[in-house]
């Protein structure tokens, strides 16, 4: 029992940290990016090529990929934000599905064609250690806590620098951070570039643990909207907590069905939420 | 609808009519088949669509239902009629089950909660591997000659356009329109918004349900992936939008226009469909925003002649 929760913890980490940034898109932009899961795929993917020519640790491999990644959000601006940013809110919400579903569908073929159909694991041998008689595997351990400090990082961002300030005063009141001089389009550039990096590093540390098939870009996805969803949209705290206890659910719900109920679990509870929070009645 | 749009959607369907007696063999017959199953999934999801401005990305559900509910009861035993009157039924208890979910939800929401569905549909139909036949799907044997099959769906394809029609000129057509527009709005002059929501939702689903039921009739076989597919839904939704004319002509025209791409797609670039499919999207969408701020840049220009 304990050692599904541990397991649970591991894995709600991950989820934490796609969630985040997935969060962070909507809060700002109102934005619901279906491509980013495909970007944390697309990590993985280029960090399991790298893996070929140079042995790097998956953290040193998040710093280096760092400014490729920031790269890959500005470019998704330019694809999924950008050419809607004058339509109205809802009008702007569902283009932005639409167009960042494109782009999903579109990776997903590129990845199938790039690295074939067999899933993406870039685990590396790590040291396994005792804890009060418990089994803690070591990489776990520290790509969680890299996982709550990336966490932690970003909320400093948020909260402590001009561009963080920038991105909150943007999420709160539009017009009104353009009459102080924030430059949305920047601003926002920005903010998409911050979460594609949370979700590149989500999918380095996914793969290193758990094998990620180059198909499950939008699996990962709307794992991390539920998460979204519950936790609550456009803050940080509400997903990481949220991705923690769907860690939970998924290793206690693989613990007591087979692989495809615990998918159909997972997603009942996302539909079951929705209606019950009526999200759409809030936005 | 504008008169000529109305004589051209006639004479579109009525040619459809004719292809499906015509052609019933072969690939031309499987084309026809595909054009008009398409044609209703579009058509049916330009419902809600249109009037109530609700992106669903899991229409396919309905249409994976009708095959399902068909498939069991024809491996139950039952003949072809008494199987399509209760696949009728028990798709019409699933998709209410469905709509009524659904109805409280609004713009990205309802979107994602459709897609959500979808997925659930898919799991579980694989899961329920006694009843369903698992990841592998139903086969059943032949019901009905391929000849009835396509009448049979041209002639849904023909009650669905009148749907369409008559629904968008029905009070509830004008109350739905009224919700798009403001749902608080509505409610404030009386309009009883969640029934708009459920009766237009509903007229969707059914001629997708029975686009299943005659797919399945046909094909003689369905999965839970090409009943509960995306690709599907995709479909519907490109259908509907790429052809930006109102009412039935935009629907029938783009799912003409989609059948064939889909056809060059899956033969030309094998491996790639999805993201020639997401390509397209994706123009769908950069033309929405495009055409909006053009439009936006006209009328800003229209009131204030200074600025020209």
């Amino acid at each position: 029992m304990i050692q599904v929760l541990i397991s649970g913890l591991f894995l709600g980490g991950v989820y934490s940290l796609l969630a985040v940034g997935l969060s962070l898109a909507f809060g700002i932009m109102g934005v619901l990016n279906l491509a980013h899961g495909s970007m944390a795929v697309l990590a993985a993917i280029l960090y399991k090529k790298t893996l070929v020519l140079y042995p790097f640790s998956p953290w040193t491999f998040c710093v280096l990929a760092t400014p490729i990644f920031l790269g890959f959000g500005f470019l998704l601006h330019l694809i999924i934000v950008a050419p809607f940013r004058h339509l109205s809110l809802s009008a702007g919400v569902v283009a932005s599905l639409i167009a960042s579903l494109g782009v999903a569908l579109i990776l997903e073929d590129l990845f199938v064609w790039w690295q074939g159909w067999e899933p993406i694991s870039t685990y590396i041998t790590f040291p396994t250690f005792n804890l009060m008689g418990l089994k803690i595997p070591g990489l776990r351990a520290i790509l969680l806590g890299m996982a709550a400090v990336t966490i932690g990082l970003s909320t400093l961002f948020l909260k402590k620098t001009d561009p963080g300030r920038s991105m909150r005063a943007l999420a709160q009141d539009k017009e009104a951070a353009s009459l102080y001089g924030i430059n949305p389009v920047f601003t926002s550039m920005g903010a998409l570039g911050l979460a594609t990096i949370l979700a590149g590093v989500a999918g380095i540390f996914y793969s290193s643990l758990y094998p990620l098939g180059p198909r499950e870009g939008l699996d990962l996805t709307l794992k991390a909207l539920f998460i979204v969803v519950a936790g609550g949209m456009g803050n940080l705290r509400g997903p990481a907590v949220a991705g923690l206890a769907l860690g939970f659910i998924e290793s206690f719900a693989g613990v007591l069905f087979t692989y495809t109920s615990t998918d159909t679990v997972v997603y009942s509870l996302l539909v079951v939420y929705l209606v019950l929070k009526r999200g759409g009645r809030q936005q | 609808m504008k008169p000529w749009q109305m004589s051209f959607s006639i004479i579109i369907l009525t040619a459809l009519l004719l292809s499906s007696a015509v052609f019933s063999k072969g690939y031309v017959g499987i084309f026809v088949f595909s054009l008009i199953i398409n044609g209703t999934m579009a058509v049916s999801y330009d419902i809600p669509g249109r009037s109530l401005g609700l992106i669903s990305l899991g229409h396919a559900v309905f249409f994976g239902l009708g095959a399902y509910c068909f498939g069991i009861s024809i491996s139950k035993g039952l003949s072809f009629f008494p199987a399509v009157i209760l696949s009728v039924i028990l798709s019409f208890v699933g998709a209410l089950l469905v709509t009524l979910l659904m109805a409280g939800l609004k713009h990205g929401y309802y979107s994602l909660a459709t897609l959500g569905i979808l997925i659930i549909f898919q799991k579980l139909f694989e899961t329920l591997e006694s009843i369903t036949g698992g990841s592998a799907g139903l086969y059943i044997p032949e019901t009905i000659s391929k000849l009835h099959c396509n009448l049979l769906a041209a002639f849904l394809l023909l009650a669905t356009a009148a749907c369409h029609v008559l629904f968008s000129r029905s009070r509830w057509g004008l109350y739905s329109k009224e919700t798009e527009a403001s749902e608080e709005a509505a409610e404030a002059i009386g309009i009883p918004t969640r029934t708009v929501k459920i009766l237009c939702l509903m007229t969707a689903a059914i001629p997708a349900c029975m686009a299943g039921v005659l797919h399945l009739a046909r094909n003689s076989h369905v999965s839970p992936v090409s009943g509960f597919s995306l690709t599907l839904s995709i479909t519907a939704l490109l259908a509907s939008r790429v052809v930006p004319l109102r009412g039935i002509l935009g629907p029938l025209i783009g799912a003409l226009l989609i059948t064939a791409a889909e056809e060059v797609i899956w033969t030309k670039f094998e491996g790639f469909n999805q993201a020639w499919f997401g390509l397209i999207l994706l123009g769908a969408a950069l033309y929405q925003g495009i055409n909006f701020k053009r439009r936006k840049t006209i009328s800003a220009a229209a009131e204030n002649p200074l600025s020209r």
